[in-house]
């Protein structure tokens, strides 16, 4: 039951938001009430997984019930929804004054079209929860109602239809693969069940046709075109949460889907992760290379991360994986935390340019360094929380002889680092020139940003050094979940 | 022996005897279509007779195949009707001399000589509706052989009269959805190989724009008579093809006797009476393309004669 | 669920009609310059869909994909037609689309090439088991439906094609789902119909305010935020 308590919070706030005024403030209250009454749910529902013996929660049986990969998602879900609902207060006062309430009903029904992938058994309905999430952050995407966001906004909504049609066929082929071996309830673990005696050209068919539909979701090339335009153009805390965990959960569709094609044909599914996943990794590492805009920035480092993800999932193995969900973890945080820097900058600045921005140390110490630690987190360096999960790929991978793989990985996961700390040093440390005075919008961050920087960078060092005993085990169960193949 | 050569010419007679009436009544149908009384249905008779009296005038500078051209033209659609199903369902005397394919050839041959005498009356206007003739001809190259080989494959055979039998039994078959198919491609075609609208327009005048018409300008006499009937024979070839071996088989004699093909005869008139309304009814409402439309619509026609092929190969 | 269930001969070949006209209902999406044809072939398409279905339904009786039909034709038929020429005012579907990306002929042939595709690929699947005839039918033809859907969007310039696009994409996936998953359970459909009404009204949205912004609706040479573009 604890379930639907969960999500009709989310619902409920938006429910209230859409009977607040444009201009008030209780749509902001009410989401930031409900935004932390769902992280200390889902905190609970997190510690309830690892400390009971089954390892699973059920609310409607083959409908509604919940593992450890689906409470690792809900936990983080939960937490950058609370970070960017603080962000939220002081970025809209600033941005966009009287459309609290579109804001806000989207917000939150956004969030929960997220919060509810995890928790649907059947996988038809899950893909009806995705279009649910791209339907609810279009208008999100394109709230500036500038020409530029309204085009990106447009891209946004026909690339991931696009992908959710290819989906969807994907999905049919899965239900028809069961339907010839007889499955009574149609439920993601009884697909698991069922896996070894299904036919594996039906399988594979529909793993390619899933894998590259909701591909364009997570953010994987080719169809990943409207990620850096998205980003650039919708508010901040929301590209925290496309960013951070919209792609993260997109991809826990795929990754439940995994261990069921894997008991058709392991090598080629691993075989096909990592080569989606380097060409993902390195077309991300060599635009990032020639970036304009700040923002942009960040949504090429998703491409890059998403493809290491998938990369380490097909590296294969129980190291690989748990390196792999670590760095999911520390990717969902890292985001999040970037693109509030980001959005620190562009308040202050009131450009999007790289170019246009020099020198940031000097005009608000705050966001510089804000921007600057963002950048190295995202970057992978030590002592963040992605330098450890990346290390641990690299790691299993050469444990389990894929030298060439790793190589390829190190060296664009170099160029990406190379990349995006020429642009962040720049604009924090460069030298004021002529083209970079246009500080007319010279006032300091508001208080929310800088409680949320706060808050967002606390797990971002703390996980770097050091992951808590439940959270770890967590983990552990999670990897477990998508098959130690 | 003698009743299978005697019901063949008779087919030949039919054609011959009928196709002038056919003409005459999609003119006179269209233009009451346009609330218009039009011109008696034997109209093309009293052409015909009136032609046949004319002398002839011939362009100094034209060859033997200007004078050639216009017996190529008559001769060609009757060597067809010789080969095609058009009283009887079952094989005439002649009917193996040749396949669909050849059938084709044959027809083709016509055009061919009709185009080459346009260039050889050194008229402009005749080079420049040989030119456009070629194009639209070489467009429709494609569908027809499509069109031809799918309708092979399914039926086995390229025998016109085995292929009527495919689509007749069991009824079911009319819908098979190459069958279907095949329908509209090669009605497209028939438009587009005798000029009709949307490709040409029958009844202009205007030599720059005219594309069939424009193999018949400068004949005078026996000889524009002889190009004009074998301009309608073809016509009503095309048009039985359609019906009798494509579209609706039923209503041919299938009994020897004289009586059944006697019956055959106004059935088969009428079958080419519903294809000449259903023809008036297209040419009513659409408009003449422009000329480089002309590819889209071939191109159209292509697709699904390709379609056709694809949903008879993958069944 | 390997039985080897059979339909009359006379529907098989009513449903294999359905399919071939659905193929030619995409190209007609495809290919024709105006807006409002676009549209009509789209509703054709929708049409054949559910006609597709019914005739599966009649034997073995399955009220199911009756239903499947009805939903169809009342969503894709009558309900989103008019909610787009609500939203989307009148005068864009006058418009003709004059630049293509490439002609219509070259288009066609290009469609077909897919088309073509379509039905190499989906041979394997259809060869997993003793398969009814509908499957060889209709698997290849949604699939078909689904690459020319894709190849709308990527062939068209303007707003309200590339909805139609999006939309035949998912009329091939369905396509394929009617013979292939036809005991869906019906939830999951009446929230597809759902989804599909939401989509076009969120398009309708963004049409309208595109068109406010831009004045056009041709977004397909909207080009602010390709990388190298001096803002």
């Amino acid at each position: 039951m604890i379930l639907i308590l969960f999500v009709s919070i989310v619902l409920v706030a938006a429910l209230v938001s859409s009977f607040s005024k444009n201009d008030s403030r209780m749509a902001t209250y009410i989401t930031l009430l409900s935004s932390i009454i769902t992280l200390g749910l889902s905190v609970h529902i997190a510690l309830d997984i690892v400390f009971s013996s089954s390892h699973t929660i059920v609310a409607i049986a083959d409908w509604v019930a919940l593992n450890a990969l689906g409470a690792l998602i809900l936990l983080l879900v939960s937490f950058v929804y609370f970070t960017a609902s603080i962000f939220s207060i002081g970025y809209m006062r600033f941005e966009k004054p009287g459309s609290f309430r579109t804001y806000y009903i989207n917000f939150n029904l956004f969030v929960f079209s997220m919060l509810i992938i995890p928790l649907i058994q059947e996988p038809n309905s899950v893909w009806i929860a995705v279009e649910l999430t791209t339907l609810f952050s279009v208008l999100l995407v394109g709230f500036e109602n500038t020409s530029a966001a309204i085009e990106a906004a447009w891209k946004y909504i026909v690339l991931t239809i696009m992908g959710a049609a290819i989906a969807l066929l994907g999905f049919l082929i899965l239900y028809w693969a069961a339907r010839q071996v007889g499955i009574e309830h149609y439920t993601w673990d009884s697909l698991l069940i069922a896996a070894p005696y299904m036919s594996p050209v039906l399988l594979k068919a529909s793993f390619v046709f899933i894998l590259v539909g909701f591909g364009a979701k997570v953010g994987l090339v080719p169809l990943h075109t409207w990620l850096p335009d998205a980003h650039s153009q919708a508010p901040s805390p929301v590209c925290a949460l496309l960013s951070g965990v919209e792609t993260t959960a997109i991809l826990y569709v795929i990754l439940r889907l995994l261990p069921i094609v894997a008991a058709a044909s392991a090598v080629d599914v691993n075989t096909w992760l990592i080569v989606v996943g380097l060409i993902s990794v390195g077309s991300a590492a060599f635009l990032l290379l020639q970036v304009k805009d700040f923002k942009r920035l960040f949504a090429f480092s998703t491409v890059e991360h998403m493809g290491i993800i998938l990369v380490a999932f097909g590296l294969g193995g129980n190291l690989a994986h748990i390196a792999a969900i670590l760095q999911i973890i520390g990717h969902a945080i890292t985001k999040s935390f970037a693109f509030y820097a980001a959005g620190g900058v562009l308040l202050l600045m009131g450009t999007r340019e790289i170019s246009k921005v020099r020198g940031l140390i000097r005009k608000s110490p705050v966001s510089a360094i804000a921007l600057l630690l963002g950048g190295l987190a995202i970057a992978g360096a030590p002592p963040f929380a992605l330098f450890l999960s990346e290390f641990s790929i690299i790691k299993a991978g050469l444990f389990k002889g894929e030298y060439i793989t790793v190589g390829l990985l190190v060296i664009f996961i170099a160029i990406a680092f190379f990349a995006i700390m020429n642009h962040v040093s720049r604009m924090v440390f460069g030298r004021d020139d002529a083209k970079s005075s246009i500080d007319n919008k010279s006032y300091s961050l508001p208080i929310s940003s800088k409680i949320t920087f706060a808050i967002a960078f606390i797990p971002i060092i703390a996980f770097g050094l050091y992951i808590p005993e439940v959270l770890y085990k967590l983990t552990i169960l999670a990897a477990a979940t998508v098959g130690g193949w | 022996m003698s009743k299978y050569i005697l019901f063949n010419i008779l087919q030949v007679l039919v054609v011959m005897l009928f196709s002038p009436l056919a003409m005459g009544v999609l003119n006179r149908l269209k233009e009451i279509v346009q609330s218009k009384k039009g011109p008696s249905i034997l109209q093309p008779y009293f052409d015909l007779l009136k032609l046949f009296q004319k002398d002839e005038v011939i362009p100094e500078e034209s060859t033997w195949i200007f004078r050639v051209t216009p017996y190529i033209v008559f001769m060609a659609p009757i060597f067809v009707t010789l080969l095609i199903p058009v009283l009887t369902s079952y094989p005439l005397f002649w009917a193996f001399m040749s396949d669909m394919v050849g059938a084709g050839f044959v027809l083709a041959l016509g055009g061919f000589f009709a185009v080459l005498a346009a260039i050889d009356t050194s008229n402009p206007y005749g080079a420049i509706g040989a030119s456009r003739t070629r194009m639209v001809s070489f467009l429709a190259e494609p569908v027809f052989l499509i069109v031809f080989f799918t309708v092979s494959f399914v039926a086995g055979s390229t025998i016109p009269y085995i292929v009527q039998q495919k689509w007749v039994t069991p009824v079911s078959n009319f819908f098979e959805p190459s069958h279907i198919l095949l329908l509209f491609a090669f009605v497209m075609l028939i438009l587009a190989e005798k000029g009709r609208i949307p490709v040409d327009n029958p009844s202009g005048h205007f030599e720059l724009a005219m594309i069939e018409e424009s193999k018949d300008l400068e004949y005078s006499g026996v000889g524009a008579a002889l190009m004009k009937w074998g301009g309608w024979m073809k016509f009503f070839v095309l048009m039985i093809i359609f019906s009798n071996v494509l579209f609706s088989p039923w209503g041919l004699a299938s009994a020897l006797g004289w009586g059944a093909i006697l019956l055959a005869i106004p059935l088969v008139l009428i079958k080419v009476f519903i294809f000449i309304l259903f023809l008036v009814v297209i040419e009513s409402s659409l408009a003449k393309l422009r000329l480089f439309r002309i590819s889209e619509f071939l191109s159209a026609a292509f697709v699904i004669a390709v379609i056709a092929m694809l949903a008879s190969i993958f069944e | 669920m390997q039985v080897l269930q059979s339909t009359t001969p006379l529907i098989t070949n009513l449903n294999a009609l359905a399919g071939g006209l659905f193929i030619i209902s995409a190209f007609g999406i495809v290919a024709t310059r105006q807006i409002r044809a676009s549209l009509n072939f789209f509703i054709i398409q929708s049409l054949l869909l559910a006609s597709s279905a019914f005739l599966l339904g009649i034997e073995p009786f399955s009220l199911d994909l009756f239903a499947v039909g009805g939903i169809n034709i009342i969503t894709k038929v009558w309900f989103m037609p008019m909610l787009l020429k609500r939203m989307v005012k009148e005068e864009i579907y006058t418009r003709r689309e004059v630049t293509q990306v490439f002609n219509i002929p070259t288009s066609l042939i290009l469609a077909l090439i897919l088309t073509i595709l379509a039905y190499f690929i989906s041979l394997p699947w259809i060869q997993t088991q003793r398969v009814l005839s509908i499957i060889h039918v209709n698997v290849p033809v949604g699939l078909a439906g689904l690459f020319l859907g894709a190849y709308t969007l990527v062939a068209r310039r303007e707003a309200v094609p590339q909805l139609l696009g999006l939309l035949a994409m998912e009329n091939g996936a369905f396509f394929a789902g009617v013979a292939i998953a036809p005991d869906l359970p019906l939830i999951a459909e009446l929230a597809l119909a759902f989804d599909i009404l939401m989509l076009t009204f969120v398009i309708g949205i963004l049409t309208r305010t595109v068109n406010e912004h831009i004045g056009t609706t041709s977004v397909g040479t909207l080009s602010e935020l390709k990388e190298g573009v001096k803002k």
